[in-house]
């Protein structure tokens, strides 16, 4: 199966994926990993403010079928969320990159970003998992 | 028919669902296609057209003998007093406690010769206990469940689209009637039943009539739809699944399938005593709809509070393509079943406000 995977990201082995802007990071989940869930249905997003530490739970998703977390890629607040996806959360099926996105960051610890993964490798877990 | 080491079984339309670009799951020991595209556009196509699922995962017995409906009269719920020759019946087999064994559909071809559909992940344990209770009676049980393949075909253009391919008049055939015809020249069973609350038929043939016949419905226009829409449609139309609303620890009356429990007079069928009397009597506890107040997605196993009372638990859950929104089904306490009870739904260590709601959410039969 073909996945998109847009330039200029970085990825977490959770299948999130972070552009970092500015000492912003946006957060969403990948191509690979919406297709994973199927029809997503239902996204609870955090509240702007909450600080979370990386690897922590920072949202809900549901699919028809399944549920899973969208997980902190880097530690720090929560300066955004898209406000979108409550009313239409099947955009994260439909463009997981753009209109998709699920929430804005302000991370704390810069060094962090070191241990994200580039697309190739992000690429080999999806290999892996794959098969 | 295949089998890997690993003895997950593949029916005769598995390399089609690969090529349909299916995602397969293991469900009850078959590797069967959970979704194809997505869910809801198949939930959807079945709603407003036609879908064809592969139900060969489930299980096929032929009984045959002089003592067939004596023998079915003891070991099922129903009354077969109200079968005749091209007619089936839904039904339960129950243990002598009430709780259920399988529920199933039966169909009387002559009166000793019936065809019985039962659910994939019950086939073993079924055909154990149709023979464990055999006794005297003339009756010999066949399983067919591996020579033969099943699908169901099912929405609101399943009579105009299959007419033409099958040389039988389907407007002659009723709800729960049946039929032995052809299908471009091959043999089939076909039956006016279905699990997704449209109108539709299931059908039944040699497994090496499987490809053909799945390609000529497909050609019909109908989407195929996997395992998630059955299930999405099912519960919409609050239909009972086993090991959901009914199961070896849920009686019929418990579930709301009432109506399936019969007198049968001077028959003392396993289960009689117990079921007769929970009918008159009523249960502690009852199935219900569920719907939340509050935003989120009912998932079976989620506790239901009233009061800070724990009374019960979501038997399935999910959510409602057609409807737009979570809905499920939930085993309470009798006393907080009636309509618009308010109820909470743990979700996450959370509480959720829900409701009490009627039940079906869905049917177009």
């Amino acid at each position: 199966m073909d996945y998109e995977f847009p330039d200029g990201l970085k990825y977490a082995t959770t299948h999130e994926w972070i552009r970092i802007e500015n000492s912003i990071a946006t957060v969403g989940i990948t191509d690979y990993a919406q297709h994973q869930f199927g029809d997503i249905v239902f996204v609870e997003l955090p509240e702007v403010g909450m600080v979370f530490e990386k690897g922590s739970n920072a949202a809900e998703i549901e699919s028809v079928k399944a549920v899973g977390d969208l997980i902190m890629p880097l530690s720090g607040e929560i300066i955004g969320v898209n406000q979108n996806l409550a009313g239409t959360p099947e955009l994260v099926n439909s463009s997981p990159f753009v209109d998709g996105w699920m929430i804005k960051l302000a991370f704390s610890h810069a060094s962090e970003i070191d241990e994200l993964l580039s697309v190739d490798k992000y690429k080999q877990i999806i290999q892996n998992e794959e098969h | 028919m295949s089998k890997e080491i690993n003895d997950i079984k593949k029916t005769a339309l598995y390399e089609i669902h690969l090529k349909h670009g299916a995602r397969m799951v293991s469900f009850a020991g078959w590797e069967m296609p959970v979704q194809y595209e997505s869910i809801i556009k198949e939930h959807e196509a079945v709603r407003s057209y036609a879908g064809i699922f592969d139900i060969s995962h489930m299980g096929e017995f032929l009984l045959e003998g002089k003592d067939v409906i004596e023998f079915l009269q003891y070991i099922m719920i129903n009354d077969l007093k109200l079968l005749e020759p091209s007619k089936g019946q839904y039904s339960c087999m129950c243990y002598e406690n009430g709780t259920v064994i399988d529920d199933l559909v039966y169909y009387e071809e002559n009166p000793e010769r019936f065809r019985m559909i039962v659910n994939a992940a019950n086939i073993e344990k079924d055909f154990q206990w149709l023979t464990d209770h055999l006794e005297e009676f003339d009756v010999k049980i066949t399983n067919l469940s591996m020579k033969r393949s099943r699908i169901a075909f099912q929405g609101p253009k399943a009579d105009e689209n299959l007419q033409p391919l099958v040389d039988v008049d389907l407007s002659q055939i009723n709800r729960f009637y049946f039929a032995h015809c052809n299908i471009q020249s091959n043999p089939i069973f076909i039956a006016r039943t279905g699990y997704t609350g449209e109108r539709g038929f299931e059908i039944s043939f040699e497994n090496e009539f499987a490809e053909k016949i799945w390609n000529s419905l497909l050609n019909t226009g109908a989407s195929p739809a996997g395992l998630g829409a059955r299930d999405s449609l099912r519960l919409e139309a609050c239909y009972s699944l086993y090991g959901h609303e009914i199961s070896n620890s849920i009686t019929p009356v418990e579930a709301g399938l009432s109506w399936l429990v019969k007198p049968k007079e001077g028959i003392d069928y396993i289960g009689k005593e117990v079921l007769m009397n929970q009918k008159s009597e009523g249960t502690k506890r009852t199935i219900v709809g569920l719907n939340l107040v509050d935003k989120g997605i009912i998932r079976e196993h989620f506790k239901i509070f009233k009061n800070g009372n724990n009374i019960g638990y979501v038997t399935s859950g999910g959510y409602s393509p057609t409807l737009k929104k979570t809905i499920g089904l939930g085993l309470v306490e009798k006393q907080y079943s009636e309509i618009g009870t308010k109820i909470e739904i743990e979700i996450r260590n959370k509480l959720l406000g829900g409701e009490i709601v009627t039940t079906p959410f869905y049917r177009n039969v």
